[in-house]
């Protein structure tokens, strides 16, 4: 038994490296090695988190309900403009109570006010071929 | 669900095409691909997802479906392909429904064009606007296969009254608002438009729609629906928030900053006319030549020229356009540059499509931060 299976295994290193090729099926399986920076977080991983301060947990709840922090933390906008988008946010959905308010708007347009340039893009691994 | 297999005759037409192609093309062809360390997305949000393309991975005339920006307004949908259906309602004389095996029995139609947000560049505008502060990576140029919206129409009899189809997709937003409805006007969708169930020769991938979404080439992207279920040719355009305030566009773009009113807006339809520049080398010598590439793509089906200056804008000179292209495809080009003159040089880059449009050497602020063209600039060092 053994002395056979070495007799085939030498058999099919003479034979050369045709025949020692790996069959055609098993080829297939054959995982590709990854074209892409595998460190990298995968596309959808949230790394991004509001500033501490006063109005962060109102935010929390409000923003963080439909989007990622990072959709504030890219805005550079006046306190007008977040006035605007808060009510148009709260007609929408948002969890913000009456009172709080004012205090969302006043974090909003103090962590990300039009001189705002603390956003950086997360650099992701690409998905979906 | 999945069709990776080539028919036969796909098969015989791919080895066809490429036992006719010379050795040097077929060579340069295949080597056109994204290098490993270029191939990353900058993701803007994790949740919906939104991710633009670096402009230094923009480099092959196919964007390859893993590195094509996303966009999403909500979160995605996964349909169950068993029980999934394109309703085709409204002014039809037969409303029905076909499976996408009926779908992929009509005809098959193909195009390589360019996809681009509406929003692309919103975040190079000054002031600032609310949204996605997309750089310029929100675009990317497909090959999209699938079906002429006109033939499906046709299945379901359309009618002389239908003049805007309106669309839907299965995405649904969350709490109180508004669902992505739109409309567009038939006789762009009767030319050209495509519901589409491959991209780049893949099934669609999830983000960007499966099993099909619309394709409205030279259109910007809000048009191109995702997760399509519905198309309802109607005598009258869609209305609410996606079509009466967003994807607007002013009717005479003015001051920076200024407000618009409703009425003096209409939808965003072609893309602007526009160059990017991709491949720039930091530092050059005096004496010694060097090359910036980049795309260039427009509303109109083709790019006439793209021209670069080093010296403001005062004079320009032709790039080489990339000869590969498809009507409302984007067109690659390149340009040898001698620095002449040691210090900081600044290279600008600028577009003209076939119907004479000239990209603006700055971008008309809109409210809403749409189709961002100004001339892009590249910044060498050049030594002595």
């Amino acid at each position: 038994m053994a002395a056979s299976v070495l007799a085939m295994a030498l058999a099919v290193a003479a034979a050369g490296p045709m025949l020692a090729k790996a069959p055609r099926k098993k080829a297939k399986t054959r995982v590709a090695p990854a074209d892409f920076d595998v460190k990298l977080p995968v596309l959808g991983t949230n790394l991004q988190e509001y500033p501490a301060g006063p109005g962060k947990a109102v935010a929390d709840v409000a923003c963080l309900q439909c989007h990622s922090a990072s959709m504030g933390l890219q805005q550079r906008l006046t306190e007008k403009q977040w006035t605007g988008t808060v009510e148009k946010m709260m007609r929408w959905g948002a969890a913000v109570p009456a009172d709080k308010k004012a205090e969302l708007i006043a974090y909003l347009a103090a962590n990300f006010g039009p001189d705002n340039d603390r956003f950086e893009p997360t650099v992701t691994r690409p998905v979906g071929k | 669900m999945a069709r990776f297999a080539l028919t036969r005759r796909e098969f015989l037409a791919a080895a066809g095409g490429a036992l006719l192609l010379p050795p040097a093309a077929f060579a340069a062809a295949a080597a056109e691909s994204v290098p490993k360390d270029k191939r990353r997305m900058l993701q803007l949000n994790g949740y919906a997802i939104d991710a633009e393309t670096p402009l230094d991975a923009l480099t092959t005339y196919i964007t390859p479906n893993e590195l094509f920006f996303v966009r999403h307004h909500w979160n995605p949908m996964y349909p169950d392909l068993r029980r999934w259906t394109l309703a085709v309602d409204g002014e039809v004389s037969s409303p029905r429904e076909f499976t996408l095996a009926e779908l992929k029995k009509l005809p098959r139609a193909e195009v390589t064009c360019v996809l681009q947000c509406a929003g692309n560049g919103r975040g190079l505008f000054r002031p600032p606007i609310p949204g996605v502060q997309w750089r310029g990576g929100a675009v990317g140029n497909a090959r999209w296969t699938g079906v002429r919206v006109k033939d499906v129409l046709e299945r379901a009899g359309v009618k002389a009254t239908a003049r805007h189809l309106h669309t839907f997709g299965d995405d649904k937003p969350p709490e109180k608002v508004p669902p992505f409805h739109r409309s567009l006007e038939i006789e762009k969708v009767l030319a050209d438009a495509i519901v589409a169930w491959e991209m780049n020769g893949q099934p669609l991938p999830a983000q960007h729609g499966t099993p099909v979404r619309l394709v409205v080439p030279g259109w910007a992207g809000d048009h191109w629906m995702k997760w399509l279920v519905r198309l309802s040719p109607q005598p009258e355009p869609q209305t609410g928030f996606y079509m009466d305030t967003a994807y607007r566009y002013p009717k005479t773009p003015g001051e920076p900053g200024a407000a618009v009113a409703p009425e003096d807006t209409k939808p965003l339809t072609e893309l602007f006319v526009k160059s990017s520049i991709t491949e720039a080398p930091p530092a050059a010598k005096v004496g010694t030549a060097v090359t910036i590439r980049g795309f260039a793509l427009s509303g109109a089906p083709d790019i006439a020229k793209v021209e670069l200056s080093d010296d403001g804008g005062e004079s320009w000179r032709d790039a080489d356009l990339d000869p590969r292209h498809d009507p409302y495809a984007w067109r690659l080009w390149s340009f040898r540059w001698q620095p002449k003159a040691a210090g900081r040089a600044t290279l600008l880059a600028r577009a003209t499509d076939s119907r004479g449009s000239v990209q603006p050497k700055e971008a008309a602020w809109n409210p809403s931060g749409y189709l961002h063209n100004a001339w892009p600039a590249a910044q060498i060092e050049v030594a002595s």
